[in-house]
């Protein structure tokens, strides 16, 4: 069994699917590539049995066939070879040896048994919903760093998908922040929703930053795949009921913050260094136009102080917050202005986007504070 | 100015330490042992000492010790197999007794607690009646001897444990601890190790009248965190509370070769194997650290600890090992040969954060 391929073509298509490895598997097979060679064509899987990422190349080749190539030394030889065409040569018997021809010369390595490669799981009796690749990126960029790590609570751990007829809501939260980013431009037929884990939709972020095809979206009730351009993924999804994330929510917030973003991104930014390095608690003190940031460490007789003019309505008061969270919360918004709306200093503020946000967009940030002890 | 005085709730803290637990256990199960010097742990070559019984500690045996010296000190010394189930066991039925009085229960070891007594199941007013009581349930229950210290602190607790011990109670009232802690040597000071008590002799202070005599600010200058810790000791201001579920700090994994080594293959052939451990152990916990440490024990003894932080968690074994390597060799290869390698990853993430103040959502 032969085949002809570019070596760059090929690494970039493996780079897109070689996130799904691991470092140690338990089984060794999933270690490999499965390259199954149709007439002119390859399909790579990698999986590592909860992901399985399959894309598809164009090559020269005559015959069929499968086989298991191991993927770091493939990755490795083609990083280094500058862009020409390789012949795989592969012979058919019990060692599976590969033989790689390039204008310098033949590598030689041996690989395993396709049939050895875990099945694809196939999403039966699927909905399907297809969006713009954009809406995904955006969605899984927005949201994915305010899901949780916490082992013991795995639905926290992914990003909620919640399709309706009316748009798209997509919800991760660790139970500190919460973040829910709506889109109206695009609607399912058929009301459904279940939680991805963050592996499968970073790899699809990363993939997806640099194309912006369609993408068609099959989900049950234990499976979602993702297909666009040449590459399919499949994944198993988080399994257990999503929070009720509205519930916490609050509805009354009457004291609302208008400021420029980046002014105060970058206060907190610097601010935040002369924190406490265990809470990272800022303060911020709302009076008349007035916001003043500040932020001590006890322990070193570290302290920071800055004003900012702000519009504010409401009463005065002060609120902590973890800087790590506000931070990045900032940093994933894009308008020049931004809301943020509170009630008290026990209760969550609401980070919204106030300027030149798409109206088919919504997007809403909860933090909960950190209790100030004077 | 008697009237203006303020009246302060002390808290009521006992301290309860098993008299030489694991081999008194032994003695209590096999007693032909009884009444004899015996050792548990340690017989081969170069093992260490677990626990000594009390005949044995008359001829200088103690836990920690290498079996080469205890032998030597003590010819007639026997040594015993630890059942380490065995004294498992018997701590259980101790912890039971605890729970009869409060659920305020730190477990230090399987043969030592601090109990905070203040409120109690059984309305007891005075902890040294409690303590009396304990110590008689657990004589009754498992046929051995506690040792108990009472007083208002974890720290003046626990040094009255010692102050009686085998079979004592003793107790330090809240009028008398700055008197006592005057006359008490600083290396009896909790916290206080072989290194620091010589960087404080050096300092001039022997007793804790002369930790007394130095300011908040000194002691914090002089000795850093720990400073502001000695600090509170000694104003009897110790206000740790017993917290029932000890937080695990650190995970770690040691061991002993049975030749010293002093090649770089031996010391990496060895430091993997140390390695493993420590990989299986923190798989089992399920924690991730920021600190490596790595112990080295030379051949005379002297331990020496190098370490690294870094500014993220980890559980990565490819990283840890290297780490692991860097310690080894940085600054420099060990200069003596080598009896004992340890590795432990401490700094470990929390999972129930309990996060100083900050809320959580309600789901």
């Amino acid at each position: 069994m032969r085949f002809i391929v570019s070596s760059s073509s090929l690494l970039k298509q493996l780079q897109n699917i070689s996130g799904v490895l691991n470092t140690n598997n338990s089984l060794p097979i999933l270690d490999h590539f499965l390259f199954e060679i149709s007439e002119n064509k390859i399909l790579v899987t990698a999986s590592d049995l909860e992901t399985t990422i399959s894309t598809s190349i164009e090559v020269e080749a005559k015959e069929e066939g499968t086989i298991a190539i191991p993927a770091r030394l493939l990755l490795d030889t083609l990083k280094s070879l500058p862009d020409q065409p390789l012949t795989f040569t592969i012979e058919e018997d019990e060692n599976f040896g590969i033989e790689i021809s390039s204008d310098y010369g033949k590598y030689r390595l041996s690989g395993q048994s396709g049939d050895e490669f875990p099945k694809t799981p196939e999403v039966e009796a699927p909905s399907t919903l297809e969006v713009p690749g954009e809406l995904l990126f955006n969605a899984i960029e927005k949201t994915i760093f305010a899901s949780g790590n916490d082992e013991l609570r795995p639905v926290m751990s992914g990003v909620f998908f919640q399709l309706t007829d009316e748009g798209l809501i997509f919800v991760a939260t660790d139970a500190h922040k919460l973040v829910k980013y709506e889109r109206s431009d695009v609607s399912a037929k058929k009301s459904a929703d279940f939680i991805m884990p963050k592996k499968p939709l970073n790899l699809l972020k990363n993939i997806l930053s640099s194309m912006d095809d369609q993408v068609n979206i099959e989900y049950n009730d234990t499976n979602a795949a993702f297909k666009f351009d040449n590459i399919s993924l499949v994944c198993r999804l988080i399994d257990g009921k999503y929070p009720n994330y509205e519930a916490v929510i609050p509805k009354e917030n009457p004291n609302v913050l208008s400021i420029s973003r980046t002014a105060l991104l970058g206060s907190i930014k610097r601010v935040s260094i002369f924190s406490s390095k265990t809470t990272h608690q800022v303060r911020l003190k709302m009076s008349g136009s007035e916001l003043q940031i500040s932020a001590e460490d006890a322990d070193f007789n570290n302290e920071a102080n800055e004003r900012l003019t702000c519009q504010y309505e409401g009463e005065d008061m002060s609120i902590g917050f973890n800087s790590r969270f506000l931070i990045e919360m900032l940093s994933n918004l894009d308008t020049e202005e931004v809301n943020i709306a509170m009630s008290a200093p026990n209760r969550a503020g609401i980070l919204t986007p106030a300027t030149g946000n798409d109206e088919n967009e919504k997007v809403l940030m909860l933090v909960m504070p950190v209790m100030l002890n004077n | 100015m008697e009237g203006n005085r303020e009246i302060k709730e002390f808290r009521k803290i006992i301290h309860i330490d098993m008299d030489a637990f694991f081999a008194s256990v032994e003695q209590l199960d096999n007693p032909e042992l009884k009444g004899k010097a015996i050792a548990v742990g340690g017989s081969k070559e170069r093992g260490v000492v677990a626990a000594a019984s009390y005949e044995a500690r008359k001829y200088g045996v103690h836990s920690a010790m290498p079996s080469k010296i205890a032998k030597a000190k003590c010819p007639h010394l026997i040594f015993v197999k630890g059942r380490h189930d065995r004294y498992k066991e018997v701590s259980n039925q101790i912890m039971e007794i605890f729970k009869a009085y409060t659920d305020l229960i730190e477990p230090l070891s399987l043969d030592e607690a601090y109990l905070d007594v203040t409120y109690n199941k059984k309305n007891i007013r005075s902890a040294i009646k409690i303590a009396q009581l304990i110590r008689k349930d657990i004589l009754e229950k498992t046929r051995l001897t506690a040792s108990a210290g009472v007083s208002f602190n974890k720290f003046l607790a626990k040094t009255a444990s010692d102050l009686d011990k085998p079979d004592g109670l003793s107790v330090i009232l809240p009028d008398e601890a700055i008197d006592f802690m005057k006359e008490l040597k600083i290396e009896k000071f909790h916290g206080v190790g072989k290194a620091t008590a010589k960087r404080m002799h050096e300092n001039g202070i022997f007793k804790g009248e002369d930790l007394m005599k130095l300011s908040r600010k000194e002691l914090i200058q002089k000795f850093g965190k720990a400073g502001k810790h000695y600090h509170n000791i000694i104003t009897a201001n110790d206000q740790r509370a017993v917290v029932n579920n000890r937080i695990r700090k650190s995970i770690g994994a040691e061991r002993t070769f049975s030749e010293d080594i002093h090649q770089a293959e031996e010391y990496f052939e060895k430091l993997r194997l140390v390695h493993q451990k420590l990989m299986q152990r923190i798989e089992r916990v399920g924690r991730k650290g920021r600190t490596l440490t790595l112990k080295i024990k030379y051949h005379d003894f002297e331990v020496r600890s190098r370490s690294r932080t870094l500014d993220f968690y980890t559980k990565d074994e490819q990283l840890i090992w290297e780490l692991a390597v860097d310690l080894l060799q940085n600054p420099a290869w060990p200069e003596k040969s080598v009896r004992l390698l340890g590795l432990s990853l401490s700094q470990l993430d929390i999972k129930e954060k309990p996060k100083n103040g900050q809320l959580t959502l309600d789901f």
